[in-house]
């Protein structure tokens, strides 16, 4: 171990000995993480543009499904958990029925935005113009209300509107047949004209703008907010593409090691063939590290978020920096020179950081294209950093990415391992 | 005396991109023994780098084994790593980092910490006299420099046993004189088993106690300088350099059979060296005699009648040189 380590440490001493990859480390990742963050929180790209709900109705009434409808027009952004999950589980459901319990403890954690209730008899009390409260947890400042609150304050503004509507209609209605002196209306008779009141007052206020109206594009209005929020973005992302960079870089090291030499010396030493490559290993693996803790320190002098769950967080770089060192000792055999290794350093970043959603969240691109995303390792990091920092997951929701990063990174030290040219 | 280096029926074949094999070392046994300078000499591509890379531990020998101080190389590495230093023929150093901090590095890896490394990094700056350069990087060094760092790399755990792969490669004449000096002083003041390996006869001869000549992957001679040359006998050579640009076969055999003592004649045509072959080097005759001062008025005379015109001629009495040619046809340069 001690062998390891050495070799490790020297490694590291002669890579920062080097200016130009200090360059490479610190100077170009930090301008690119603020330059990109800045830009993004002001386009409105620096939080998700899909918001995750959890409604339970416990109501299943034709008023309540209005309820969900009108939600669902009011912000586009709004993914209703489960009514509205995708293919991809985006509720991140999997395969559990939502109970209200889990529910709740969905929104404490803030693995939701918020969660909505609605409680039996929300239909018959709007109707019959009764006090009836809807349940809403989040872990949003109620002094700043969300996205999510000011569409659904907006919706009960309508159904509340409607419901006044007819509780007057009602009241007109007894003191107009008493006043004179018709007999009295049966109660089917008279809660009929209420209920067609009651629509009616829906219908018009739904013709009618809403009163507030939340969209995604609108965010570039937060101003200062906004701006900071890009680089929940901007430090994944940027953090993401600089590992691979650096990381990818060392296939044209392990070359240039072969051809000075030193790696047929490491090799006449006392050390087996395990720890020579267990040290180099050790060296990407530490590296990689080391550029995620530069840029997301960066992110955190601008305002970067890191969720809840710092040892989950820890666990999505280390795995993804792992599974980019896999790639690199799986590929290095094949190099003929170090120019062919640093043009497909160059090729790999900066394709599959794009394909990954490292420079934009991959929620604004075609399916198609979130589809191929897959095949990036970026896009499972991204995925689950967006789980971690956007909605406070934790552990439990990020394991599906992180095993499988872990997965390829296992595939890719086989293949690198047996491959791999001491000689 | 104990035998450090054995091998026995060392061999390594490597594959071909298109599917054929080449055999660079074809069943090699050495015996080398304990405090002993032993030289592998040979032409590039003599198979001697991969017999001292397979001895050595950096490549699978195909076929054998080789056993340093009696641990195998291949079922024992560590033990057997343990007793030896390594100088490779290219400068296998860090060019970012400092002799000291190179010498250090290596030191560490073979176990020496704090003041016990200190101390032998000081004594092998001293040794291969860069003390005053310790701290400048490798990458600012000449290539004499290189080399004397290179080589103080390999005796850092002190071995008993140190290989050197054709040390003196691409250096001046001053630092390549310091450093055979160097080897011979391993092995007369510290008793170290020094294999090397040399295309070079002037330096197999001046630092060996033994020889093993390769040539095609094979062991084809091996013993003292004394033994070896006592195998062409006690016959003189005459390198004769000559503007002919062909000697006729005829010409080669009658001196053979005419010239008193003349027992063998080759001729080496004229080459093409230098860029797109611009320049050749001139043809050469090389006639081995018995008494070849007796035997050089009638050689003179017997080419002189036959029209080749003789630019020079040199007498030499036998050596490595001339084992190599009688054994192989060809010169150690070729």
């Amino acid at each position: 171990m001690r062998s390891i380590l050495t070799i490790i440490l020297n490694d590291l001493n002669i890579f920062f000995a080097q200016r130009g990859n200090l360059v490479g480390l610190l100077v170009i990742p930090v301008l690119l993480t603020l330059v990109v963050g800045w830009s993004i929180g002001q386009i409105g790209g620096g939080g998700p543009t899909r918001l995750r709900v959890d409604l339970i109705d416990h109501d299943q009434t034709e008023l309540s499904a209005k309820l969900i409808e009108e939600l669902r027009a009011a912000n586009d952004a709004l993914v209703l958990c489960p009514l509205d999950n995708d293919a991809d589980d985006f509720c991140r459901l999997g395969e559990e029925h939502l109970q209200l319990e889990r529910a709740v403890e969905r929104a404490r954690s803030g693995s939701t935005s918020a969660l909505i209730v609605i409680p039996a008899g929300y239909a018959a009390a709007l109707e019959g113009f009764e006090r009836i409260n809807i349940d809403y947890y989040s872990l949003s400042d109620p002094l700043q209300p969300s996205p999510v609150l000011q569409s659904l304050n907006a919706v009960l503004q309508r159904a509340g509107s409607a419901s006044i509507t007819t509780g007057v209609a009602g009241a007109l209605l007894d003191n107009v047949t008493a006043a004179i002196d018709l007999p009295p209306l049966d109660k089917e008779t008279r809660d009929g004209f209420l209920r067609s009141i009651y629509l009616r007052s829906q219908e018009m206020l739904t013709e009618q703008p809403a009163p507030v109206r939340f969209r995604v594009a609108d965010a570039a209005s937060d101003g200062e907010d906004g701006s900071l929020n890009g680089f929940n973005q901007s430090g994944p992302g940027m953090g993401s593409l600089y590992v691979m960079f650096t990381v990818l870089g060392g296939m044209a090291v392990l070359l240039r090691e072969r051809r000075q030499w030193t790696l047929q010396r490491l090799m006449a030493l006392p050390l087996s063939r395990a720890q020579i490559l267990a040290a180099k290993i050790g060296v990407y693996f530490t590296l990689g590290m080391i550029q995620y803790f530069i840029v997301f320190a960066v992110g955190a002098a601008a305002g970067m978020d890191f969720g809840s769950d710092p040892p989950a967080l820890l666990a999505v770089m280390a795995a993804f920096v792992l599974c980019i060192t896999a790639l690199t000792f799986a590929l290095a055999p094949w190099m003929k020179s170090e120019g062919q290794a640093r043009g497909l350093v160059l090729l790999l970043s900066l394709s599959l950081a794009p394909l990954g959603g490292a420079w934009w969240p991959l929620e604004i691109v075609p399916e198609f294209m979130r589809t191929l995303g897959r095949l990036s390792p970026v896009a499972w990091a991204m995925n689950a950093f967006q789980d971690l920092i956007w909605y406070n997951g934790g552990f439990g929701d990020v394991l599906p990415e992180i095993g499988v990063l872990l997965a390829a990174s296992a595939v890719l030290f086989i293949f690198g391992i047996r491959s791999f040219k001491y000689e | 005396m104990q035998t450090m280096v054995e091998t026995r029926n060392l061999r390594k074949t490597y594959s071909r991109a298109d599917g054929s094999t080449i055999e660079a070392v074809k069943g090699v046994d050495l015996e080398i023994r304990q405090g002993e300078i032993f030289s592998l000499l040979g032409p590039n591509g003599a198979g001697k780098t991969t017999t001292i890379s397979m001895i050595s531990g950096l490549v699978t020998p195909t076929e054998g084994d080789a056993t340093i101080g009696g641990f195998s190389i291949t079922t024992q590495s560590m033990e057997a790593k343990r007793l030896m230093g390594f100088v490779p023929q290219e400068i296998a150093l860090y060019p970012e980092l400092s002799a000291r901090q190179n010498l250090a590095f290596f030191g560490r890896m073979y176990g020496l910490g704090g003041k016990t490394l200190s101390r032998r990094v000081d004594e092998l700056l001293d040794f291969v006299d860069l003390a005053d350069r310790q701290k400048d990087r490798i990458d600012t060094f000449s290539g004499g420099m290189k080399r004397r760092v290179n080589l103080a790399a390999g005796l850092l755990n002190s071995p008993p046993l140190i290989y050197m792969d054709e040390p003196t490669v691409g250096i001046d004449p001053q630092s390549r004189r310091r450093i055979l000096d160097t080897v011979k002083t391993l092995r007369d003041e510290q008793g170290m088993t020094v294999l090397y390996t040399t295309h070079l006869m002037e330096e197999a001869e001046e630092l060996s106690d033994r020889v093993g000549i390769m040539d095609h992957g094979e062991i084809i001679a091996m013993g003292t300088q004394d033994e070896l040359t006592q195998q062409v006998g006690e016959e003189d050579r005459l390198e004769i350099t000559t503007g002919a640009q062909n000697v006729g076969e005829a010409l080669i055999e009658r001196m053979q059979q005419e010239i008193a003592g003349v027992t063998r004649v080759l001729y080496n045509p004229p080459e093409q060296i230098g860029d797109n072959g611009s320049e050749s080097t001139p043809a050469r005759l090389t006639v081995f005699a018995k008494r070849g001062r007796t035997a050089l008025p009638q050689i003179i005379q017997t080419l002189d009648a036959a029209g080749i015109d003789i630019q020079s001629v040199e007498v030499l009495e036998p050596d490595l040189e001339a084992v190599f040619l009688a054994l192989t046809g060809r010169a150690l340069r070729d």
